[in-house]
Order: C-alpha cells, then structure tokens, then sequence
C-alpha cells in the first residue's frame, strides 16, 4: 500500500522538523570543527586546505607525552572512583552498615560540589607553599619539606577521583540493590565459600553494570577540564582537555591556534564516540537482562561483625575528602581577607568583607543572574526537547529514530572546551545572521546541547516503562495524539520531566569549561567569575563565590532527591 | 457490523513469510459476542489491533458498520479516534493518575460530552459494573478484579458500537475468572452491543461467544457457534484445540445406509458425522466423554473391546485409558458412580453420531 503524498509528509514531519534542530545542534558544529582543522586559517569558511595542522599537531614531540598523561589521568581517576563508589555502594546496600540510609542520602552532598570548588578547595589545602594541610602536617612531622604537592599528576587523580565517587555510587548502587539474592543463596548453598561466590557470582553478575559505569566514567574522564585546569596547569601539566584550553585561549603567541585546536579535538572526537558507542550498546544489553518480575525480595545483608565502625569511618572519611575538607576549606577562606590557614589566631582576623563585597558588586549580581537565565533556560530546552524526542524515538517509532536517538546522545562524548570552540565557529561565522556570540544565548544553546544527552537518556528510559496500552487506551476512548499527550503521557512523565530539569539546572549552574571559552562581554556567569578571581590572584574572594553556589547547588540537589524518591514511590 | 476481507499484516517486511495476520476475512452481526480463538502468536492480538487501527494492516479491508476505516486497495486509514470502537486491553491500562471516575469519564470528555450528562452517563457505567461506591478513589488503589471493571466501564460509557476485548480475564486468578464470565456476559446481553473477544482459553471461548472463529499462524482455520466447534468441527486442529479430544487416521471405506464406513486403527467404524466431499487426509474424532462402556452381551456398530490401562481419578470424573485388543488406545471419561479397575476387560461403544470425520490426519493438529 502506498499512503498518499500528503500523508506521507505528515508522517515525515516530526523526523525531519527534530533531525533539522538536532543536526543544528550537534552535527554542523561538530562539522564545523572537522572542516576547521583543515583550513589555514583555522576558520572553518576561509579558502585553502590544509593538513599542517594535523603535521604539527601529531607530529609534536611533546603528544606522546600529552596522550599519556590524558589516559593516565582518566585512568587513575576512574579506578580510584570505581573502588570508592563500588565499595560505598556494597556497604550500603548489601551490608548491614551502620546508618547506611544516612550514607546514601548524603551522596548529594559531592554532586553539588562542583569539580572546580574540589579542585580549589584541595589546592589551598595542598598547595607546596601555602596548602594548610601541607604546613600542618610539616610542622606536626618535623619535615624539612611540605609532603604533598597539590599541582601534580597524583594530586589531580585523586581529586578527580573523588569527584566522580559520587556518580560510581549512583550508577553501582542500584546494580547491587537488584541482585537477586536467591542467586547468592544458591550458591552458598551449594557449598560455595565467600570468595568463590565473589569471583564466581557477584562479579559476573555485576559486570555489565560494572562496565557500563566504567566507560561512562572514562568518557568523562577524558572531557573534564575542572581540575586538570586548576591543579595542572599551573605545573604545566596538560592533558587533552586542557591543552584544548591552552591552544584556544592562553597560546604563547597570544593568538587562539584555532586549527590547531580542531586538529586535536578531531582525534579526541574519534575516540570518545567510540566509547560512546560502547557504552550504548552495553547499557542496551543490561536493559534486555532487565526483567521486572514484581517479585519483592530482600537483599541478603552481609554482617559486617568488628568490621563495622571501620567501615563506618571509610564511609566518613570519603564525605570528609570529597566535600567536608575542601568546602570547610573555602569557608574558611571566604571569610579571611587574604589566605591563611585555618587556627585559632587566625580567627581574630575573620571578617566578611568578601560576601558583603559578592552580594553588593554589580558584576556579581550580573554574573548570578546570567547563571539563573542560562540554567533556567536551558533546563527547560532540554526538558521539552528530550521529552520530545523520548516520545518520538521509543513511542511513535518515527522514521529514523535510530539516527535521532544517536544525534541526541553524542554531545556526551564532546568535551566542553571543544563544544565551546565548535559553537564559536558557527555563531562567528553566522554572526552578521544570529548574533549571538558573545551572549548568555550561545551559552543556552552549548547547555542545551550537552546536557540533551542526559536528558533523552532519562525521558526515554521512563517512557520505555509507560506501559504503552495506557496511551492506546487513550486511542481507543476516542482522544486525538495532542489529547492523549497532553491528559496520559505528560502527567505520567511528569516526574522524570522535572527531575530531568532540575538535574540540567544543576549541571548548568556548575559548568566552567563551556561558559569560558564562550566567555564574551555580556555573559559572565557563577564559574567564570570565580575561575577569573582565582587565576587572577583573589582567592579569598573566590571562595565567597564558591561558598554561595554550593548553597545554590544544594538545594536544587535537595529537590532532585525529593522528586526522585517520589517517582520511585510513584513507579513502584 | 464488522466486516473484514483479505486482512494481511506483516511485522518483518524484510521477509517474505513472517506473516502475522494472512488473508482474514470475518463477519460479525450486530449484537453478537464474537470470540477469536487460538494458540499464543497466532495472530489474534493483531487482528483486533488493526481492527481499532492501533495497527495499520498491509493489505484487505475493514468495515464497522457502515464506514470503510480501512482499505488498502483505496488507501484509506481511519484515525483511531474517529473510528466507532472502544477496546478493554490486556494489562487494563486504568490510568494511575486519574480517580475512577475520571477514568470513566476521559472518552465522554474525548467526544465532546461534559456536565451533568456526562456525570449521569459515569455513574451509569459505573453502576453496571458494580463500582457505583468507588468513583473517587485512586485508581492504583484497586484490586485486579475491580481494575477490570473499571477498564469495562470506561469501554461501554461513550455507548461505541463495536466493543473490541482482548484477553481481558488472563490476569485474574481462577475464581474470578469464572465470576467475572458471567458478568460480561450479562453486561453483553445488557446493552447489546457487539463484541470481538479474543483468548486462548477454549472453555471461556465457548462459555461466553456466540460464535467462535479458531485461528492457527495467522489464518482463521474454523469458524461456528461453540456447539458447532465442539460437536461437529470440520478440521483436526479446531476438533483438538476446543476440547479434549482422541485422533485416528483413517480412510472412508463406502456410505452404508446414510452412515460412513471407515478404516481405522480400531478395526472399521461407523460415522454419522462427515464432509460431503472428504478429502484424502481424514481423522476420526471421539471425545473421552462421548464414548460409552457396553454391556457384555451387546451387540451392533463401533463395538471395541480391551483392557483398562490405567485410571486417573479426578473426584466428579474418572479418566481411564483403555488398551484395545486391536493394539490402538482410547481415552474414556467414566463418572465416579461406577468405578473399576486397572486390569478390568471392557466394551466400548462409539456412538456414531459422536463419530466425527475431520479434514487433516492427527498430527496436522499439533
Ligand atoms: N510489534 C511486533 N513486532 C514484530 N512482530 C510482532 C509484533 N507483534 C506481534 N508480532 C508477531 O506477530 C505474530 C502474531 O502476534 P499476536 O500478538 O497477534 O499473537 P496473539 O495471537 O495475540 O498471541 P497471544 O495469545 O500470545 O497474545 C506473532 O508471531 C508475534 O511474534
Ligand atoms: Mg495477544
């Protein structure tokens, strides 16, 4: 049967209306970017080509040790995150820890401190001249020299692997949460000693959960630039995402090597699809494992005995590390008029000049309206946006709903740095058409972007469960598809939709990379200032901003961990 | 009412022969309560899908009542929305957001009918179903049974003409299963209207339909009222999928007196029941319940005599599997009136007008 011209249209339109917007979004800068490594010029529209760029690039003497340093980072960080977040996670969910409900409530506490607060929080901990744990522990210990160095390769593993604890946990808590432990018993039962069953059941039970979460992280391992540019730069030592940094905006010759840049990101690029790849096809798999069977069970606990209260205090050092030590840190500082460590004499000296100074300064008022604008704005792109493409992909089935659900899930694997270079190549370029470079929109459309990845993911997984005979009941009762959207499937999503927004909220509030290369007159935002204050010698000034943004974050996280257990209640 | 023609739907284009629906054609009279019948996968899910048009078939045409909703040759697609249906889905699909009532209420809003008359039609609704008490109440906070009275409801309120059920019952337990066959049933009586009913469970197919059609890998294989399908069915696998039954391949020997001689493994038998122009491939059909135990002395047709095998006692019912002295086997369906014994040597009469000759030799019904 051949349905007539007209009808086809219509069946074509929601493909091709969300593939036109996503390939602007994703696909044009990212082409852009390719086309730009090619040219001269390094502008993506200028005439010529070119592959010096590409000469100069990978035949530096120094990319080998780039590369190097970027896996050993990645690496190092998501080996530190798994161990933590595995070992937080089997404790609170499998053991019979003290206060474990208490520990999982209080992950949010590292989501909503930002990865550059960490960092600056560490750095003036650590730092060899003035870090105060340094100096503490020299003077404790007698040493001659402080004994950490907080600009170095290990300092920025270990933060960085602290600072995606917290997702590990999320992603391997519910892995061990859903085991059945009827397939644990059984193999007790059958005489299986405690490390057999380890090896032999837990592992590969929890393998694909296990992978899933350690490509995610490597992905982000390979894209963040928070703290390899705090903690790195300074020793100059780079990794890919901060060499992307350096070449775009801080290059010796004062001009953005902007073909150098694309060339980079390019080989980048490559890799982090393939490891997005990757990981979708692993989390498809683990979902088609996934069966629901309604059965409740309880988990098996294991006793933990005289292991306890160490378990406990593992449990407590972790927050203390990733948020108790280098937040106290930065309040501490907020309050001083220049950095000095904390002691009691100090106190004599608190003053709190630099929160008066943040909440009166009109740049600051500026820079926190920008950041509310933007991330309102963008939550709500992305919101409407991947409930949308949600919609189409897994319920309509449109036409090409494989490539729309690709393009929607590859801003996951775009650095920020590199996103913010592609974007300045299209809006410079189209300028004189939409002129909004240099303003708090391109930095709308870069959020949107990047966290529309997320946001599918989310809506798409929660439509997935919607029982479709609810929306064909719908149908059938004689509703229209706007009726039926609008009175069964957006009042059903509704939870997952705000849950969606509050977490890009969050994440938009929090981001540095993006918001700096993008960086122009009229958007300066929460992060940039702070990034500014602290290249540019203020820190105590800094930390004031800091300390207002971890407020910030902590409440939006509160409301996302109130929405999430009222869908989980509302699911369940 | 309904009237579907040469209905063809294919999941897979990509292969030639993953047909889920092939060359359907059924008719369905106004208040009837029509039953699709058939094992899992079969095609009767689909069939009704495309009837409401939440599929959108290949090839054929579908007719409610007067309006073509579907036509493949003119391509015509009626929307679901316009088309003069309401369908009762498996999982119930009550939606959890809304209370009872405004579940029941959500396609009298879809039509346009708000106010007090939509309120009176609710409460109507609600009233047949025997849920008047519960119209505020959450819908998530009712058991299965009441769920599905609330799925009912909200199927009869905009009063469609078409009533489409598919496997509305398979999620209850036993008890209410059989509580519940009673009330459609009524309800169907009540207000008329037709029904397309879809299951795998023979026994409601028959307790509840006026007529039956058996499918089999997407064709319908038999159609006819449940007496028909169960006393005199045409083909081997309908015979087999309505109710216990014992297959033999046999031949059609001549006519004798208005009867059929047949061949078969029992030694020669005499049918009351055949085709008027049987085909190479016959079995004969007898049913444990229809076959009776015989006097010593008795003389006359279908006479076997064997040993009992064994016996399975079942209360009300005892089944006994008789060895015949031919070699063949029979099952018989005994009361618990007269019991007997492992070992016991019988008589056993095939009545035959209960000797039925089906088209397709015994294994074409597996
Ligand atoms: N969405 C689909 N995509 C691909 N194949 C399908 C789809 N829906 C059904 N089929 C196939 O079509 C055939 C008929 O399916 P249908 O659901 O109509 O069976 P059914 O008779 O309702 O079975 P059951 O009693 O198990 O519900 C089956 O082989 C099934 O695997
Ligand atoms: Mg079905």
């Amino acid at each position: 049967m051949r349905a007539p011209l007209a009808a086809r249209a219509y069946r074509l339109a929601p493909s091709l209306l969300m593939g036109a917007l996503l390939v602007w979004l994703v696909a044009i800068p990212l082409a852009f970017l390719v086309l730009a490594s090619l040219r001269p010029t390094g502008f993506p529209l200028d005439a010529g080509l070119t592959f010096d760029h590409y000469a100069e690039v990978y035949g530096s003497p120094g990319l080998w040790r780039l590369i190097g340093n970027s896996v050993v980072f990645a690496l190092g960080s998501v080996a530190i995150a798994l161990l933590l977040g595995g070992g937080l996670a089997w404790l609170v969910e499998r053991t019979d820890l003290p206060g474990a409900g208490a520990v999982r409530a209080l992950v949010i506490l590292p989501m909503a401190t930002p990865p550059l607060l960490m960092a600056i929080g560490w750095s003036m901990l650590l730092s060899p001249r003035a870090g105060a744990l340094n100096l503490l522990l020299r003077d404790l210990l007698g040493l001659a020299e402080p004994p950490f160095n907080a600009y170095s390769m290990p300092a920025m593993v270990f933060v960085q692997g602290l600072s995606l604890t917290a997702t590990a946990f999320l992603f391997l808590a519910p892995a061990f949460r859903n085991m059945d432990p009827s397939l644990e018993e059984a193999a007790l039962a059958s005489g299986a000693s405690g490390w057999m069953l380890a090896r032999r059941v837990l592992v590969p039970l929890l393998s694909p959960a296990l992978l899933a979460a350690a490509v995610f992280l490597l992905i982000v391992g390979f894209v963040v630039f928070e703290i390899p540019g705090t903690l790195g730069m300074p020793a100059r030592i780079f990794v890919l995402s901060s060499q992307l940094f350096y070449l775009a905006s801080e290059a010796p010759g004062g001009l953005p090597l902007y073909g150098q840049v694309s060339a980079l990101a390019t080989l980048l690029l490559v890799v982090l699809l393939g490891f997005g790849l990757l990981y979708r096809r692993l989390t498809r798999e683990a979902a088609r494992f996934r069966t629901v069977t309604g059965k409740g069970f309880r988990p098996r606990r294991m006793a933990l005995g005289a292991w306890r209260w160490p378990a406990l205090g593992f449990a407590c050092a972790y927050f203390l590390l990733a948020v108790g030590m280098p937040v106290g840190m930065l309040a501490w500082m907020s309050l001083m008029p220049y950095q000095v460590p904390p002691s009691v004499a100090a106190l004599a000296l608190a003053t709190l000049e630099n929160h008066r100074d943040f909440l009166d300064s009109p740049r600051v008022f500026e820079a926190a309206a920008n950041t509310m604008l933007v991330a309102a704005v963008s939550a709500t792109a992305v919101a409407i946006l991947a409930t949308l493409i949600a919609w189409f992909v897994v319920r309509l089935r449109v036409p090409g709903a494989a490539v729309l659900d690709a393009l929607a899930f590859m801003p996951v694997a775009i650095p920020g740095v590199m996103m913010g270079v592609a974007l300045i190549y299209v809006y410079l370029t189209l300028d004189p058409i939409i002129a909004i470079y240099g303003t708090v929109w391109i930095l709308v459309v870069a959020y949107t972007t990047d966290y529309l990845s997320f946001g599918t993911r989310a809506t798409g997984g929660v439509m997935a469960q919607l029982h479709p005979e609810l929306e064909e009941a719908g149908r059938t009762s004689g509703a229209g598809a706007s009726r039926v959207l609008r009175r069964i499937t957006l009042p059903l999503m509704w939870p997952a939709i705000a849950a969606v927004w509050i977490w890009v909220l969050a994440h938009a509030m929090r981001e540095l990379s993006i918001a700096l290369m993008l960086q122009g007159r009229d958007n300066r935002v929460a992060t940039t200032l702070l990034w500014d204050w602290w290249q540019g010698g203020e820190p105590t000034r800094a930390a004031a901003v800091g300390v207002w943004l971890v407020g910030a974050l902590l409440v939006v996280m509160v409301a996302w961990q109130l929405l999430g257990s009222r869908l989980r209640r509302g699911s369940g | 009412m309904l009237r579907i023609r040469g209905l063809v739907k294919r999941y897979d284009r990509t292969r030639a022969d993953a047909f889920a629906v092939r060359d359907v054609a059924l008719d369905v009279g106004a208040g009837e309560f029509f039953t699709l019948l058939g094992p899992s996968g079969c095609g009767k899910t689909t069939t009704l899908r495309c009837v409401a048009g939440l599929e959108t078939p290949d090839e054929g045409e579908i007719r409610i009542g007067e309006s073509v909703v579907f036509s493949g040759a003119q391509g015509r697609v009626m929307p679901v929305a316009r088309r003069d249906i309401a369908m009762v889905f498996q999982s119930y699909a009550i939606w959890p957001h809304m209370t009872v009532a405004a579940n029941v209420r959500f396609p009298l809003e879809a039509i346009g009918i708000r106010g007090a008359a939509a309120e009176r039609r609710v409460a109507e609704a609600l009233e047949m179903v025997g849920l008047g008490a519960f119209r505020d109440r959450p819908a998530p906070l009712l058991s299965g049974g009441q769920q599905q009275r609330v799925a009912l409801a909200r199927a009869i309120v905009k009063g469609a003409s078409l009533l489409l059920l598919d496997e509305p019952l398979s999620n209850l337990d036993a008890r209410l299963r059989e509580q519940m066959r009673v009330e459609l049933r009524d309800l169907q009586r009540r207000v008329g209207t037709t029904f397309v009913y879809v299951t795998h469970d023979q026994e409601e197919a028959l307790a509840l339909s006026d007529r039956v059609a058996v499918m089999r890998d997407g064709r319908v294989v038999e159609m006819g009222s449940p007496h028909d399908l169960y006393l005199r069915p045409r083909t081997a696998f309908a015979a087999r999928f309505v109710g216990q039954a014992d297959l033999l391949a046999c031949t059609a020997a001549r006519p004798e007196g208005g009867l059929l001689l047949l061949h078969t493994a029992l030694g020669p038998v005499l049918s009351a029941c055949f085709p008027d122009a049987p085909g190479p491939r016959l079995s004969l059909l007898v049913r444990p319940e229809h076959i009776e135990f015989a006097e010593e002395a008795a003389s006359g047709p279908n006479l076997v005599a064997g040993r009992i095998a064994r016996t399975v006692f079942s209360g009300r019912l005892v089944e006994y599997v008789v060895a015949l002295d031919s070699g063949a086997s029979l099952r018989v369906q005994g009361t618990s009136g007269r019991l007997r014994a492992e070992g016991d040597a019988v008589r056993l009469r095939l009545p035959p007008e209960r000797c039925v000759v089906v088209e397709g030799l015994p294994e074409d019904a597996e």
